[in-house]
């Protein structure tokens, strides 16, 4: 139980049309991210599963029953809002109880189960408290509390952790992640704070203007993403790109021709493509984060015009002559580079992603077992 | 040299410090207003002390001599139906004020959470409405209670007295009830709440002290705005409300200041009493926990 299917689900509002055409199958017990930019249709896409938002067209099937015409309760759905929506004038155990009193629970029923979503919350002591006097992590998880005393198959979160700050922001993610592991059941969840996604999801379906983008699991989309799309918005600071012509493709992958330097790109080109492809221009896309001081496969002269010394990281930013995108390099520890210095940097061909001029990538031939850890379904 | 006026000038925020001049021009200016506004009351106050003969003194004298609260007592006696104007003004009153409330309620929470087609007519017409005063109407009214057969009971004062209170009434209301969050209707929604559930057990409670404003305000308008209708929709004396009970103490002979104006302080002191209890329950931040802002 706890199996939800979207079917090709679209939104429009008036004219405009927010979500369009977005089908997904999001498996029992499964931790599901939506992350995208925002105006990318996630949240609207999320309030459709929860049932406030009316569907135009498709079907959103919740354990094989088609759910576009029920009210939220029907679906067996519970939301924890990115506000916390709180009842002000309510101790913290009657907002829990809210839900219970609503479907008029005896009292004693009421009591066990409160005080069960108290002790996973660790809100014991908060009981008779208004939620004026908690703190924003403390409110959260009434809120949280709240959607879990109804025991729901699947729960869907609102950007829920973007009002808190940064380190209590780090404890709740651990803390959903502890909760979806004892709780078991599904959650779907909307966030565009790609940390939360990379941490907590099973998989993250990204979003771009109303499209699904790529849906994976966290370490696909960094290793193999599908497109310029995903490859810039997974990964901080984001992948630079930069136009290379081709020079010739084989069964070893793409040749290109990067400054005079020819680089072998390990990607897989289906045979029909390969003789088109030569001589015309793609996206090499390089992560910061590849990018080490000194000679390599592909070395480049650069002068940073701003660098950054985090101590754990170095980052600079340099101007390439003929691109509007700061070329990004972040460099492990603190290395002696000063801004306006020229300095030599290098990429390794392996780190290397290629795009076509649609922006699709080829796909790397990289062994992702060795990178993923084993998937518990 | 300012903190002797300002006991806090130490702990308040830079922006609330005054210097000692702009301090006596605050309280100067205070004093001048309060002086403008009180003074018909203190000048009555004193009136309703004096025996009768001193008023028409010459040269007269502010300060009442060998002053007493005589007229307190005499103004019983000389208007024994007194008690029951009273008492006609605040049932009037009441009765208004609960059938607007109401009224006005659920009619506000309608207005500020739902969208609907006409919806910002009936509002401008609302508020075009309430620019009228009730005596520009009192024909057509008097027309309308003859024809209902209203005139000459509690209802000719009741319901033009309420009718005419609506509007305004909705208009605050509603104001409030927008600054509600609308996410608070979403997880009741959520939670498997019916729209009155949630109108009931949500948003009842939160719009407390906005209700209670209303609730004020709607009472001392029926308070004030009896007198008119009173005048012409009813002629008996036993259902008179308070501004038209005040007439019986202009006699044929002569008109008993003293006596008047110490009804008139009577009479007021019922509302006072109510409108401070109402205010007990006006408390603010009555949202606050409910969203992140």
């Amino acid at each position: 139980m706890g199996q939800l299917s979207l079917k090709n689900v679209v939104k429009t509002f008036g004219d405009f049309e927010v979500v369009k055409g977005v089908s997904l199958d999001v498996h029992e017990g499964e931790f599901v991210v939506f992350v995208g930019p925002s105006g990318c249709g996630k949240s609207t896409l999320l309030r459709m599963v929860a049932g406030l938002e009316h569907t135009t067209s498709g079907d959103i099937v919740i354990d094989g029953k088609r759910v576009n015409d029920l009210a939220p309760v029907k679906r067996g759905i519970a939301m924890v809002f990115q506000s916390y929506a709180l009842y002000p004038h309510m101790s913290v155990y009657e907002n829990i109880a809210f839900p219970l009193r609503v479907e008029g629970a005896p009292a004693k029923e009421i009591r066990k189960k409160v005080e069960e979503a108290a002790a996973i919350l660790h809100l014991e002591n908060r009981l008779d408290q208004r939620p004026g006097n908690l703190s924003g992590g403390q409110r959260q998880r009434v809120a949280i509390g709240r959607a879990i005393v109804r025991q729901p198959e699947i729960f869907l979160f609102d950007e829920p952790l973007s009002n808190l700050d940064a380190a209590l922001r780090a404890d709740m993610r651990i803390e959903l992640t502890r909760l979806h592991k004892q709780l078991g059941a599904t959650m779907v969840y909307v966030t565009h704070d790609q940390v939360e996604a990379m941490t907590m999801a099973d998989r993250i379906v990204v979003l771009n203007g109303g499209y699904i983008a790529q849906v994976g699991a966290p370490l696909t989309l960094y290793h193999k993403p599908e497109n310029t799309f995903v490859a810039g918005f997974i990964g901080n600071p984001r992948m630079n790109f930069m136009p290379v012509n081709v020079l010739s493709v084989s069964d070893d992958g793409i040749t290109v021709d990067f400054q005079g330097q020819s680089l072998t790109i390990d990607v897989d080109v289906p045979a029909d493509r390969r003789a088109a492809l030569v001589g015309s221009q793609v996206s090499l896309g390089v992560r910061p984060e590849h990018i080490s001081l000194g000679a390599g496969d592909a070395t480049m002269a650069l002068t940073p015009t701003v660098v950054e010394h985090l101590g754990q990281l170095t980052i600079g930013y340099a101007t390439l002559p003929g691109h509007e995108e700061n070329f990004c390099f972040v460099l492990t520890g603190t290395q002696m580079i000063e801004d306006d210095r020229a300095v030599n940097v290098s990429f390794g061909a392996g780190d290397c992603h290629v795009f076509d001029a649609d922006g699709q990538a080829f796909e790397r031939k990289i062994d992702m077992s060795a990178m993923t850890p084993p998937v518990s379904l | 040299m300012a903190r002797k006026f300002f006991k806090s000038s130490e702990t308040s925020i830079m922006i609330n410090r005054y210097s000692w001049r702009e301090l006596i021009g605050i309280y100067c200016g205070i004093a001048v207003f309060l002086f403008f506004m009180l003074a018909p009351f203190i000048e009555g106050f004193l009136v309703s002390l004096k025996p009768l003969a001193q008023l028409f003194s010459s040269p007269y004298s502010f300060w009442p001599e060998n002053g007493s609260f005589e007229a307190y007592r005499t103004m019983w006696i000389s208007v024994p139906s007194f008690g029951r104007y009273i008492f006609n003004s605040l049932l009037i009153s009441v009765v208004s004020t609960i059938i607007v409330l109401i009224l006005v309620v659920p009619a506000a929470y309608a207005f500020a959470r739902f969208r609907f087609k006409g919806m910002a007519l009936v509002l401008g017409a609302f508020l075009a409405v309430s620019m009228f005063s009730g005596a520009v109407l009192l024909i057509p009214l008097f027309r309308l209670m003859r024809t209902l057969g209203l005139l000459n009971t509690y209802y000719a004062m009741i319901v033009p007295g309420a009718a005419f209170l609506i509007p305004s009434a909705i208009w605050l209301l509603r104001t409030y009830m927008m600054r509600i969050p609308p996410e608070l209707n979403e997880a009741a929604y959520m939670d498997g709440a019916s729209q009155f559930y949630t109108f009931r057990r949500v948003i009842l409670p939160i719009a407390r002290p906005g209700i209670i404003v209303v609730a004020i305000m709607t009472f001392i308008g029926a308070y004030a705005q009896q007198f008119i209708f009173a005048l012409t929709f009813n002629s008996k004396t036993e259902y008179m409300p308070l501004p038209v009970g005040l007439f019986a103490y202009f006699g044929k002979q002569e008109v008993i200041w003293n006596e008047l104006m110490a009804a008139s302080f009577v009479g007021i002191a019922p509302a006072m009493v109510i409108i401070f209890f109402l205010q007990r329950y006006l408390v603010g931040g009555l949202t606050a926990g409910a969203i992140k802002e």
